[in-house]
C-alpha cells in the first residue's frame, strides 16, 4: 500500500540522511522525497511516498519519531489531504499540438525557442501522469522533471 | 554526578557558573562541560584532529590537582580506541552515569563504531568525542578523514557534526542530555579541529531546544496511569491464576529493581528476567525464576509457557526470548507491557494492556493503587497453587551438570567463584559459551553488577568493560569471565590492566576455540567444525599475562585444585590472571533452538525434560 508520510525536521547537520537512511536501511524504496524551507527557519518539511505492508510502515514511523531531529512526523495517506505536484517539460516539433494539450490540461507555457515549447503543470499526481502522457504523444519529449509531492491535510493538522 | 535522570533538559535557565563569562578555547569548553558533568575518569587515545582537545585536559588536570595529588579528569588510555568506548561503556553500565570516550578522526572514530552500536543496542549512555579534520577540509578526502556523522548516524541514538563553534557548549551538554534521558543510548560528537581552536565565551548553561524530542520526552516523562488504566490491569491481573513477570534491561537502567522487588513481594509474582534484565530482580529471591529464552532456565522457559499472565518491564521481545513469537506465552489470556519506548509496545506480540512511561514511577503506582483496593493475593491465596508450581519447577528442572567428571566443567568453576562472591561481584563477559554459562551459574543480589554485551554480542567486550566497571566501582570485586576467543580479540587491554594496577580478576574459560560456534556446528552441520577449532594455536595465555606485567597468571587444569586456586586466585591483591582448562565438550544446555519454541526445548543429559526427548540436531535453519 501507498504511504504519504510528512515530517517536520530540524536544520542540522546530516539530519536529512539519517531520515532517508532509516527508510533505506529497512529497505524500502523511497518512491518520492520532497524537502522545503517551512516559515520556521530552524525547520523543513519533508514529504515522502513510500511502498509497503501496514504494520511495517507504522513501525517505521515510530522508530522515525524516536530520532532526535524530527519535530512531528504523521501520515497523511489514512487522512483527508490534498497532493499537488509540479512538471516542467521541454517539448520539440508539433508546437500546435502541443497548445491543444496545454489547453485541455490547464498548463501554461512558460516559453518558446522555435519550435520548442517549454510547458508547466500543476496537479494531483495521476493528472500529472495524464499530462505527461499526453505531451509525449502530442511531440518529441527533450526533458522533464517533477517536483515530488507537496501534501496538505484538508482539516486542522495536528501532528504527534 | 550527571544531572538526574529524567530531567526535560534546561534551555533558559539564567548562568550562576562561576567561569560564566570566561573566554575559553573550543577544546577548554569541552573539558569544562565535561568537568561540569560531574565525570570522574575519560577514556581515550589521542591523534591530530584531537590534540588541542587532549592538551586542554592535561591543563586543566595540572591547573586542578586534588589534596591527594590526584587528577580530577584521569584519562585512561587503551590499546585501541575499541577498548576506550568498552570501558566507557563498562563504568557507564556499573555506574549509571554517562561513560565518555575522547578519540581522533578517521581511523581512531571508526575504531568506535561497534562500541557505539553495542551501547545504542544495549541502550547503554555514552558520550564519544571525535576530533574531525578542519571545517573547511571536510569533504576533500583530507588526511584522516571519516564521514563520521554519516557512519555513527546510522549506529547511534544521535551524532552531532560541530559547524559552528559558537554552538559547541550547548551541544556538549545537548549530548549528556540526549544519552541519559528517555530510553538511553550514545551520542557522538565530531568537533573538528579548528573550533576546538576557536575562542569563545564560555556559557556556562546553553542547551540546544531540540523541541521534538524534548516534547515526546515530556510527554513520556508526565504520563501516569489513570485509575481507570489501574482498573483494567488489576481486573485481569485479578482474573489471572498464573502470572509472570517477564523484566528486561529497562528495569536497571530506569533504576526500578526496589519497586520491581516491592511489586513482586506484594502481589506474589514470580520473575523471570531477560540477559539485559539480570541483576534487576535478586535471583536468590524464592520468586526469582532466573533467565528465561534461547539458553534461559528450564524451569522459566516452562513457566513462561505455562503462564495466564505475562507482565513485560522494560523487555523488548527480542528474538533470542520469544523464538516463534505465535508460540511464546502460549497460554497467556493477557500480556500487559510497560516501556519508555513507544515503539516497543506490541512490536512482537500484540498487548492487551500497555503504558508507556518511567518503569519505576508506573511500579510504584500500580502497589499503591492495588493495596489501595484491597488486591491482596497473598492472603487470598488465588496464587498458591502457582508458587507450588513454580517452587516444583525449579527443583525438578533445575540447572545442572555433569559432576564426576575427569575434565573440569565449566560451570563448577563459576560456582566455586559465585561461592567466595556471593552474587556481590561485578561480571562481565565475552560472548559466547562462557557468557551463558555465566549468565546462568552466578548469582546476582543488585542490579549492575552484571555486564554483558546483549544485543550485539561482541566478542572482545568483556575485558575492556572490566577496567570501565573497575573505574567506576574501586570498591567492588571485578571479574571478567572471558573465553579464549573472545579475550583475543582486545588482549591488548591486559596491559592496559597492569598499567593502571587495577585489582581486575580475568578468568578465561579455554575450551580450545569457538565453543559456541561449536556448539551450532554440531546441532545444525552436523559437526562439521569449520573454522572454530584452536587447539593447534600457540598462545600461552599464562605467559602473555606475564609478559603483561601481571603478578599473579596460573593456568588451572586439575579438578582436584579447582577451589583451593580460586581461592588463592580471587584473594589475590592486584590484577590476576587465571586460564582455566575446560572440556571443550561442555555444551550450554537448555537451548532452545533458533525458530524454535519453548516446548522443543534440549534440556541436555543433566537436566530433565518434562517433554521427553527432544532430538539434538535439526536441519539448516533459516532463522539466525
Ligand atoms: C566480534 C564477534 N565476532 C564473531 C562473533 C560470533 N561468535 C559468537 S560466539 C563465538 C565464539 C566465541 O568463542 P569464545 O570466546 O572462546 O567463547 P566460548 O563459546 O568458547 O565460551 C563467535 C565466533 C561474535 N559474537 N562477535
Ligand atoms: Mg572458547
Amino acid at each position: 500500500m501507498r504511504h504519504l508520510i510528512s515530517i517536520l525536521l530540524q536544520n542540522e547537520a546530516g539530519a536529512l540522511a539519517r531520515v532517508a537512511g532509516l527508510f533505506a536501511s529497512r529497505g524500502y524504496n523511497i518512491e518520492s522525497l520532497t524537502v522545503a524551507a517551512t516559515p520556521d527557519v530552524e525547520a523543513s518539511r519533508l514529504t515522502l511516498v513510500i511502498f509497503g505492508d501496514d504494520g511495517l510502515v507504522d513501525q517505521i514511523i515510530k522508530q522515525s519519531r524516536k530520532l532526535v531531529d524530527v519535530i512531528e512526523i504523521a501520515e497523511l495517506t489514512r487522512r483527508d489531504h490534498l497532493e499537488r505536484e509540479l512538471l516542467v517539460v521541454r517539448t520539440d516539433g508539433a508546437p500546435e499540438r502541443v497548445d491543444a494539450c496545454v489547453q485541455q490540461f490547464g498548463a501554461r507555457v512558460l516559453e518558446r525557442h522555435g519550435t520548442s515549447v517549454l510547458v508547466e503543470f500543476t496537479g494531483q499526481p495521476d493528472e500529472v501522469d495524464r499530462c505527461l502522457d499526453a505531451l509525449m504523444r502530442a511531440a518529441e519529449l527533450c526533458e522533464h522533471a517533477r517536483s515530488g509531492i507537496a501534501a496538505i491535510e484538508r482539516a486542522v493538522l495536528t501532528m504527534a | 554526578m550527571n544531572a538526574q535522570l529524567d530531567s526535560i533538559g534546561d534551555i533558559s535557565r539564567p548562568s550562576s557558573h562561576p567561569l560564566a563569562g570566561k573566554a575559553m578555547t573550543g577544546a577548554d569548553i569541552v573539558v569544562q562541560v565535561l568537568a561540569d558533568e560531574g565525570l570522574d575518569v575519560l577514556f581515550g587515545y589521542s591523534g591530530g584532529a584531537i590534540l588541542p582537545v587532549y592538551d586542554a585536559v592535561f591543563r586543566h588536570n595540572e591547573a586542578n590537582l586534588r589534596d591527594d595529588g590526584s587528577e580530577p579528569l584521569p584519562l585512561i588510555v587503551p590499546a585501541n580506541e575499541q577498548g576506550a568506548c568498552f570501558m566507557a561503556a563498562g563504568y557507564a553500565r556499573a555506574s549509571g552515569q554517562v561513560g565518555v570516550a575522547l578519540l581522533t578522526s578517521g581511523p581512531g572514530a571508526t575504531n568506535a563504531v561497534t562500541p557505539v552500536r553495542d551501547s545504542m543496542a544495549d541502550s547503554i549512555p555514552l558520550v564519544v568525542i571525535c576530533g574531525q579534520v578542519p571545517t573547511a577540509a571536510i569533504g576533500t578526502d583530507a588526511f584522516q578523514e571519516a564521514p563520521i556523522s554519516t557512519i555513527m548516524g546510522a549506529c547511534a541514538k544521535h551524532v552531532f557534526l560541530v559547524t559552528d563553534a559558537s554552538a559547541l557548549e550547548a551541544t556538549l551538554r545537548t549530548a549528556f542530555h540526549i544519552a541519559r534521558s528517555g530510553r538511553q543510548g550514545p551520542v557522538v560528537v565530531d568537533i573538528p579541529k579548528d573550533v576546538q581552536n576557536t575562542p569563545l565565551t564560555f556559557r556556562g548553561n546553553r542547551e540546544l531546544p531540540m523541541r521534538g524530542y524534548r516534547a515526546r520526552l515530556r510527554a513520556v516523562q508526565d504520563a501516569t496511569i489513570s485509575e481507570d488504566h489501574c482498573a483494567a490491569f488489576f481486573a485481569a491481573l485479578g482474573r489471572a491464576k498464573r502470572p509472570l513477570i517477564y523484566a528486561g534491561g529497562g528495569i536497571i537502567s530506569s533504576g526500578a529493581s526496589a519497586s520491581l522487588q516491592k511489586f513482586s513481594r506484594t502481589f506474589g509474582i514470580p520473575v523471570t528476567t531477560t540477559l539485559m534484565g539480570i541483576g534487576g530482580f535478586d535471583t536468590t529471591d524464592p520468586l526469582a525464576l532466573h533467565m528465561l529464552g534461547m539458553h534461559g532456565t528450564a524451569y522459566a522457559n516452562y513457566a513462561m509457557d505455562d503462564c495466564d499472565f505475562v507482565f513485560a518491564l522494560g523487555a523488548r521481545f527480542d528474538d533470542r526470548v520469544v523464538g516463534v513469537p505465535a508460540a511464546f506465552a502460549p497460554r497467556a489470556k493477557t500480556i500487559a507491557q510497560i516501556d519508555i519506548d513507544p515503539a516497543e509496545i506490541g512490536k512482537v506480540k500484540p498487548v492487551h494492556w500497555h503504558h508507556v512511561g518511567h518503569l519505576d514511577a508506573a511500579l510504584q503506582r500500580l502497589v499503591k493503587y492495588g493495596q489501595r483496593h484491597g488486591f491482596s493475593p497473598r492472603e487470598d491465596g488465588r496464587y498458591d497453587a502457582w508458587h507450588a508450581h513454580v517452587a516444583a519447577l525449579k527443583k525438578d528442572h533445575a540447572l545442572n551438570y555433569q559432576r564426576d567428571s575427569a575434565l573440569i566443567q565449566p560451570y563448577a568453576v563459576i560456582e566455586a567463584i559465585n561461592r567466595i562472591t556471593d552474587g556481590r561481584a561485578i561480571i562481565t563477559t565475552g560472548v559466547g559459551q562462557h557468557q551463558m554459562w555465566s549468565a546462568q551459574y552466578f548469582d546476582f543480589r543488585e542490579p549492575r553488577r552484571w555486564l554483558t554485551s546483549g544485543s550485539m554480542g561482541t566478542m572482545g567486550f568483556g575485558l575492556p568493560a572490566a577496567i570501565g566497571a573497575q573505574f567506576a566501582r574501586r570498591d567492588l570485586t571485578v571479574i571478567d569471565i572471558d573465553g579464549d576467543a573472545s579475550i583475543r580479540m582486545n588482549i591488548g587491554e591486559m596491559e592496559t590492566v597492569t598499567t593502571y594496577n587495577l585489582p581486575v580478576k580475568i578468568v578465561v574459560l579455554n575450551n580450545a576455540g569457538d565453543g559456541m560456534v561449536r556448539q551450532w556446528q554440531k546441532l545444525f552441520f552436523k559437526g562439521r567444525f569449520s573454522a572454530s577449532d584452536k587447539s593447534l594455536h600457540k598462545k600461552d595465555f599464562v605467559r602473555a599475562a606475564q609478559a603483561d606485567g601481571f603478578a599473579w597468571a596460573q593456568r588451572l587444569d586439575d579438578p582436584t585444585r579447582v577451589n583451593s586456586t580460586i581461592a588463592d586466585f580471587l584473594a589475590f591483591d592486584g590484577p590476576a590472571f587465571l586460564e582455566v582448562v575446560i572440556d571443550p565438550d561442555a555444551g550450554v544446555y537448555p537451548m532452545v533452538g533458533p525458530g524454535a519454541t519453548y516446548a522443543q526445548m534440549i534440556t541436555g543429559d543433566w537436566i530433565a525434560s518434562r517433554t521427553g526427548p527432544v532430538a539434538e540436531t535439526a536441519g539448516p535453519t533459516g532463522m539466525f
